[in-house]
This record gives structure tokens, sequence and C-alpha cells, in this order.
């Protein structure tokens, strides 16, 4: 009894000992964890960690974690895609491929979410902290804890996912888990139970990250920054923040009524007793279809960004490129039934839909035609974030295209659920919103870390992913087209697999544009003293996040600035050229208000994780112990009244004079 | 009129995508090779969206290239205007282009779309002879009511002769009824009836699929597509009505339990109502 209450329904043979692949990836991270947890302790740095980074709440810092988090699940993701790239090549006819269909399932379910949830939401929320409250002017965001808090949940969702791969099973269910397939009656096991509490747990951090950065851009902007006058990411993120508000309660909601009919025998979206799993195929594209606006949205300010820098021109069209934003950000609510035209809905409610997806395609080749002559005109400096943003028009231009396609029903009653289909998403999720936020990471690097990354690296990585996309994910289409669907892990048609095997041939590129990106990393930390930012402004930027050094003080910025422009940097380095820099020595400092380093939003986060993981194996002992946990922590915050410090005037006087000298130098 | 216009346009695509993909159209199996009405109504609205679209893609992807070589910084070129980012008529081509194009499309999807409606039967086919398809794990079951016969995994259709298909799922996730070289795709969900109409053209065999992944033995669930003359038809319905096997309630109690790639099944009678009766279980308040 006791036993049951404390461990549920887990026990050892839980654990995969059977499957070589698995276990084998188990040893490869369980030295890797040694290692480093190893090397920090050898090295004494776990202080440093607590104070420096577990527990911080400084905006820049929590978008450097985020990133990290998206890196190291992109290569979990990728690694997914890889093994299923080459399953597909080989198994064709009477080869069964490497992969019985149980694993092969799971790894495509794996892939989708991980990809989705914890690779493209945190490199979007990293870039988002590293940058918005330094284009606004701001000291951080509006609610630093709970920022901190964000992060954390993202973090615990991410890892509650990964376990399953050790512990049990994930989802066969695909990524979106659709019912019947994911009720307990067709999939009685642990999967389905991981994938809604660590989207559950990850969801609350992003709903309240989304909270948190509408609250910021609406609030804390400098004097001056009206909303016609936010550099265009910022507008792009606010409406994307606006999304995630709108739509991830509904993906909240949906979840839980799925787990209520796995965990407490309800009928909501089951096949019998009055359930209806049509409802949660509406409710999941109701978040869903937002969703991906959510990710593409910050990628388009990006774009807009990279282009007008790297251009050294004013971004074209910036009126309509908000307005173009804001109507993408309203009609995302009104396309989701495109996503199940074959379900049978009848002529008039499937024109609507397709047609109304149809509409979008407006404001968004108005974006387009706004970066291409953003760029006409000026003088284009085709550092590595220009070429992703040059790379981007070509795929985007075809993803869009064969999107609108597939907004048309009749031509969708061919190509839903076809490979078609996964060749168009991964044309805008990848050259789309990936791009961008490569293009992004790279451009903003340097503010975060105080160097440039190395360019001739950058170039090669940028050269094998992209080439490797093409060859990956063209194939895609003609397979599509020859009624080649999602998701076989084995096919009769031999005339396919020389498409899959040239797809594969496409991964294979792209894992080397990967490697690339990683020894440019590391050869950029290598030789960050040559690669140093010395002023600050490496690209000859045009908003605030420039005017400070890289990486950007504790404080952000020593004065609160006031902008009369969109690009009030360039035009105060344009009258800068007739006045001179002003000697930071003639300035009057004042202490700086700033809040403290919490870890109550890292031991809510642990508390949540424990009842996550207790949830899906109820464990009825572990999961109150989580839950009290979690509100305790809570309680335990309120009493804290110690939450504020300042940062004295001789010390940013002297951090802005190094700056300044170092600029000069 | 519009199909007219784009015709010629849409047969160039046709030629450049054989070129580009170095076979002849008998190589593909889908919906590029369309052997029904239905098939070929949608390859034709693929390639005239196609053609529509292009007018904007192409200018786009000549646009991105030209301007980013032109204007590149190692060769500085006079014309460099730094503060030039507003335009009332060029904003106003590309607000209004697009528009007329989307315009165009929508016009297009949503006449195309009720006439291509799955639900809808073919103009001027004729009477359509009916088959009732009912997914299972992971098999498909064909029901032909007016003969009482029915097939597992083995669909044989008239060629030239519109059918029309009632559609349901027992036992199975939802699932998609699909033969891309014919026709549309439909959903099949347990305790509800989708229906479909196809019109085969030409004789011949064709893969017919799922499309819906439903679980572990979703990749091996297809099956053949017999598209046979009438009078094939007519002899075909006479051998399966020899057939030895018959589809009581006992029979189909085993049929439904999970089996994957199972070879192809005729059975010379089939329980009344089944089709029906298979539906109507899920709307019981319990279910076995």
């Amino acid at each position: 009894m006791l036993q049951e209450l404390i461990f549920g329904k887990l026990t050892l043979d839980a654990i995969p000992w059977d499957v070589p692949i698995v276990m084998g990836v188990g040893v490869v991270v369980a030295l890797g964890a040694l290692g480093v947890l190893g090397y920090i302790t050898y090295a004494r740095k776990w202080g440093y960690l607590w104070t420096d980074w577990i527990t911080t709440i400084d905006h820049k810092k929590l978008g450097i974690m985020y990133m990290i988090l998206a890196g190291v699940m992109l290569l979990r993701g990728f690694s997914d895609a890889v093994m299923m790239r080459a399953q597909q090549a080989i198994a064709a006819g009477s080869n069964m491929g490497y992969l019985p269909p149980e694993h092969y399932d799971q790894i495509f379910s794996a892939h989708g979410v991980i990809m989705i949830f914890f690779v493209a939401m945190p490199f979007m929320f990293g870039l988002m902290n590293m940058v918005i409250p330094l284009q606004i002017g701001a000291r951080d965001v509006a609610y630093p804890y709970l920022n901190n808090f964000s992060f954390w949940m993202t973090f615990v969702g991410a890892m509650l996912i990964n376990i399953s791969l050790f512990v049990g099973k994930f989802a066969a269910t695909g990524w979106l888990a659709y019912p019947p397939l994911s009720e307990t009656y067709f999939s009685p096991g642990v999967g389905v139970d991981y994938y809604v509490w660590g989207l559950q747990i990850a969801g609350v951090g992003t709903l309240l990250a989304g909270v948190n950065f509408i609250a910021t851009i609406m609030k804390m902007r400098c004097p001056g920054m009206t909303l016609m006058k936010m550099p265009i990411f910022v507008w792009s993120v606010l409406c994307a923040m606006i999304l995630v508000a709108l739509s991830f309660p509904i993906l909240t909601v949906t979840l839980a009524l799925l787990e209520l009919d796995r965990m407490m025998g309800m009928h909501f979206f089951t096949q019998f007793a009055g359930g209806n799993m049509m409802m949660y195929i509406n409710l999941i594209w109701a978040w869903g279809h937002p969703e991906v606006y959510i990710l593409v949205l910050p990628a388009f300010g990006i774009f807009s960004e990279v282009a007008a820098t790297f251009s050294h021109k004013k971004l074209f069209g910036y009126t309509t490129m908000v307005w173009a934003i804001a109507i993408i950000t309203v009609l995302s609510f009104i396309v989701w039934v495109h996503h199940f035209f074959t379900m049978g809905s009848g002529g008039n409610v499937n024109s609507f839909f397709g047609i109304a997806t149809m509409i979008i395609a407006i404001p968004t080749g108005v974006k387009v035609f706004n970066w291409l002559f953003t760029m006409y005109k000026g003088r284009i400096n085709f550092a590595t974030p220009m070429l992703w943003v040059t790379a981007f028009f070509t795929t985007f231009a075809i993803g869009g295209m064969t999107g609108v396609l597939m907004a048309i029903p009749p031509v969708d009653f061919q190509t839903h659920n076809s490979l078609f289909l996964i060749a168009h998403f991964h044309n805008v999720i990848i050259g789309g919103v990936l791009f961008g936020y490569f293009a992004g990471l790279i451009y903003w690097w340097p503010k975060a870390f105080g160097f440039t990354l190395d360019e001739k690296s950058g170039k090669w990585a940028f050269g094998f992913w992209v080439t490797g996309f093409y060859v990956a994910f063209m194939p895609l289409y003609v397979l599509g087209l020859n009624g080649a669907m999602r998701r076989l892990s084995h096919y009769d048609n031999l005339t396919w697999q020389p498409y899959f095997i040239v797809a594969a041939i496409g991964s294979a590129l792209i894992f080397v544009g990967v490697c690339f990106q990683i020894w440019q990393i590391f050869i950029s930390i290598k030789n960050r003293a040559a690669l140093r930012d010395k002023t600050g402004d490496p690209w000859n930027g045009r908003t605030l996040e420039w005017t400070m050094s890289s990486p950007a003080p504790d404080y952000n910025f020593a004065f609160t600035p006031t902008v009369k422009d969109i690009d009030q940097f360039w035009l105060d380095k344009e009258n800068a050229k007739e006045i001179g820099p002003i000697h930071p020595d003639k300035l009057e400092y004042n202490d700086i208000h700033m809040p403290k380093n919490t870890s109550v939003g890292f031991w809510i986060a642990m508390f949540s994780g424990l009842f996550g993981f207790a949830m899906v194996w109820h464990m009825w002992i572990p999961a109150a112990v989580g839950f009290i946990g979690m509100i305790g922590s809570v309680i335990v915050r309120t009493f804290d009244k110690d939450t504020d410090y300042y940062i004295k005037a001789d010390v940013v006087k002297k951090t802005e004079l190094a700056h300044f000298k170092e600029a000069i130098s | 009129m519009l199909h007219r216009s784009f015709k010629t346009a849409s047969k160039l695509l046709l030629i450049a995508s054989f070129l580009f993909l170095c076979g002849c159209e008998n190589n593909f199996t889908g919906v590029l090779n369309p052997k029904g009405v239905v098939a070929f109504k949608e390859r034709q609205l693929l390639f005239d969206c196609i053609a529509l679209m292009l007018i904007v893609v192409i200018p786009v992807i000549i646009m991105s290239f030209a301007f980013a070589f032109r204007y590149r910084q190692s060769h500085p070129v006079k014309d460099y205007k730094p503060n030039w980012s507003h335009s009332v008529l060029l904003e106003s081509i590309w607000w209004g282009v697009p528009c007329v194009i989307i315009l165009i499309l929508g016009i297009l999807t949503w006449k195309m779309t009720h006439k291509l409606d799955p639900y809808r039967p073919i103009d001027g086919a004729g009477k359509p002879m009916k088959v009732q398809v009912v997914a299972l794990p992971w098999k498909w079951l064909f029901i032909y009511p007016e003969q009482n016969i029915a097939t597992v995994n083995t669909l044989v259709l008239p060629v030239n002769k519109q059918t029309e298909f009632f559609l349901t799922s027992d036992n199975v996730p939802m699932s998609a009824f699909f033969v891309p070289q014919i026709g549309s795709q439909i959903y099949t969900m347990a305790g509800m009836r989708t229906r479909l109409h196809l019109l085969p053209t030409s004789e011949g065999i064709y893969e017919g699929l799922n499309s819906q992944y439903n679980g572990d033995g979703f990749s091996e669930m297809h099956f053949k597509v017999k598209v046979v003359s009438q009078d094939e038809m007519k002899k075909w319905f006479a051998k399966a009505k020899r057939s030895s096997k018959s589809l009581s309630q006992a029979t189909y109690r085993v049929v439904r339990q999970p089996t994957i790639a199972d070879p192809a099944a005729l059975y010379s009678g089939v329980a009344p109502g089944l089709f029906k009766q298979i539906i109507k279980s899920y709307h019981a308040p319990t279910h076995p």
C-alpha cells in the first residue's frame, strides 16, 4: 500500500533495459551530466552558478539560459530527425528498417514536441529576453522574479519530456496527441501523461512570460517612445505575446480535459459515452494555429531589424509593417479549421476558412516587399545575419506559396497529412522561423557576450544549412504529391526510395551545418579577445540596445534614454558627428534601484517538476509533496521583504568610464 | 474563363515539373498522375493556383537576388538613400496586387470547394454505386450493400461510373480513406459517418491508403484499388457471391480485432444493417 502511494505505477521495468539505442544514449547523457557536475565541483563553481545564474532575475542572463536550453534541445530534436530520415531511407519494400513502429512513432512525436515547445519557443524567449528591455530603454522586464520562474518552468517541462526517454515511454501519438488515439483505451501507457504534464508545466511558464512581456512593452518604454516609435521587433513581440496570452489558455484547458479523461475516466474526447474527439481537434488548433504566428512574428521582427541595420537604411514602410503584423495577429485566430478540411465540414465552412487563410498571405506578402525595398538603394553589408535574411526570401516565398495551396480545400484533399504538408511547414518553420532566429542570434550575440561570432565558420554553417534544407525538403514535396503520407515507418512503393535517400542526404548536410555552428561558437569563445566588441555597436546599429557596452551592464542604462525617432541611436550618431561624443566623466550619476535575485522561482519549478512526474506515475505522496512545495514556496516568498538593492552612483560611473575608454581605444 | 487563361501557364508548369523530375507521368503514384475525375480537377486547380501565385513569387525571388547583388556594400553604387522609407505608390502596388490575386484565388476557391465537396455527387455521372467503408485496426473493410458482399483490404470499382462511399471507423482511432490517383481523402470517425464521391476514369490497379496516423499498424494500412470495366465488375460480383466466407456478426467480431498487414479477403454475405450497427454502437451509453 505504502509502496504504491510512493511509487505508484513506477517500477524498475519502466526503464527500457532491452533497447540498446536508448540505453546507449542514456549512458552518454549520464556520463556527460556527471562530467559537467564533476567539473563544476572541481572548479568550485557551484556558488557562482547559484548566485549568478540559477537565481538570477537579470533578463540578459535568463535570455542566455533560454538559448542554452533551446540549443541543447535542438540537438535532441535534430537527432530524432536524423533517425527518422535514416529509417525512411532504408525501410522500403521488404526492408523494415532498423526501428520498429512503436519506437519510430515515439521518435516523430518527440521530434515535433521538442522542436516546437523546447527549441523554437525557448529560442524565441531567449532572444526576446536578451533584447526587448534594451530596445525599449528599460532596466529589466516588468516582473523580473516572474521571468526567472517562467524560465525554470519551461526548463522543467523540457526535462519531463526528456526523462520519458529513459523512464517509461514517450507518447506515440504525434505531436498534438489527437484523441481517441491519445485516450487510455488506445494509449494505456504513461507516454501521453508525460506529454500532458510536460506541456502543462512549460505552458504555465510560457503564458506568464507572455503576460510579463506584454506588461513590459506596454508600461516600461522610455520617455518619448510612443507605440508607433517602437522598434519593429518590439511590435512583433508585442503581437506574438498577445497571441500567447489569448491562445495558451486554450491549450492548457484542452490538455487538462484530456488528462481528466485519462486519469478520472471522463469522456470529453473519448469515442464512447458522448465524447467527441473532433472537439479536441478544434480546440488544439485554436491554439495551434496562433502558435505558428507566435513563432514567426518575432522572426519577422528580426528580419526587419537585420535588413535595416545591414542595409544601412531605414526600414521601408514602418507603418504598413505594423499594420501587417496586427492584421496577421487578428486573422491567425480565424483560420484553424484549415488543419482538418478533410473532416467533411462542407463547402461553406471549408471555403470560409480557406479564404481567411489566403487573406493572411496579403499582409505577409506586403512585409516581404517592405524588406526587399529596405535593401533597395541601401548599402548591404553581407555579414552572416544578412545572409540568413537573403536566404529567407526564397525559402519563405516557396513555403508561403505551398501554404496558400494547402489553404484551398480541394488541393488540401490531396495534400493533407502527406509529406507535402511536412515539406510546407518545415519550409516556413526552418526557412522562416529558424533562419530568423539564427540571424537574430548572430546579430545580438555580441550584446549578450561581448564578442562577435566568427564569420568564416558562420558562413560555412549557413551554406550547409541552406543547401541541406533544400536537399532535405524539396523531395518531400514530390513525395507528397506521389501519395507518400507523413509518419510512415515503412513503405512498399519502391519508386519513392530515391527521394527519401536524397532527403536523408539533406539531413546529413544540415548535420554538417550544425557541426559548423558548434565549431563557430567554440572558435569564437577561443578567439574572444580578437573578436571583442569594444564599442558596443559592432554593426552600426539603429536602436537603443547598441548604445551601451557589450555585454550590457547589469543596470542596462546609466540614464533613462529619451526617444524621438524609431531609429533613435542612428539619429544620435548622425548628430554626434557634429558635436562629438559626451565624456561620461562630465555627467552626474545617480544610484540605480535594482531587484534582488531570488531562488523561489527555481524552487516552485522544481516542486512542479516533482508534482508532474508524480502525476505521470500516479505517485500520490510525492505528488502531494510537490504540490505543497509549490504553494509553500509562494507563501515563503510573500514574507520576503528584502527584494531590492541599489547600485551606487560611483559604481555606475566607473562602469561607464571603463566602457568609454575601451570604446575610444 | 479563368480556367482557360491559366491553362497555358499550367501546361508549361506541367512540362517544367516533368523536366525537373526527369520522369514520365506514369511513374507517379499520386495526384500528378490522375486516374479519376476528382483527382484530375484537383491537379488542374493545383497548377492554376501555382501559376497565379508565381506572379508574385517569381518577382520576389528575382528581386531578392538582384537587390542583394546590386546594393552590396563591397561594390557601392551612387544611389544610396539611407532615409528613403516610404512610397505611397509602391506600397499601394504591393497591397493591391496580392489583394487582386487573393480575390481571384478566393473566387476560385469558393467555386471549386463547392464543386469538389466530397459529399456532392459528381455532375452528370449518373446514379452512384454505393460502398460502405469501415476503418479497422489496421485494415479496411468495404461493404457493397447493394450486392450484399464485403471485402477486406481490396476495393474493386467500375470504370467511368460514380461510386458513393459512406465511411466510419471501428475499434481504431480516427483514420482517413484516400486513393490519391482517383480523388479526395476524408476522415473516418467512430460513431460518425462521412461521405465521399469518386469517379475513376481509367482501368488499372491503384494504391489506396490511410492518411491519418492511428497507431502501430498505420504504415501497413493500405489496400489495392482495382478499377475494372463494367463487364469485369459483374464477373467479380459473381465471384464474390461464390466465396465460402460470409461476414456474420461472429465473423465481424473477429475481423475487428487488431492485426497488421492482413491479406485481402472476400465475403459473400453481410450481416444485415452491419454498417449502421457499427456507427450506433458508439451512441450507446456504454460500449463493449
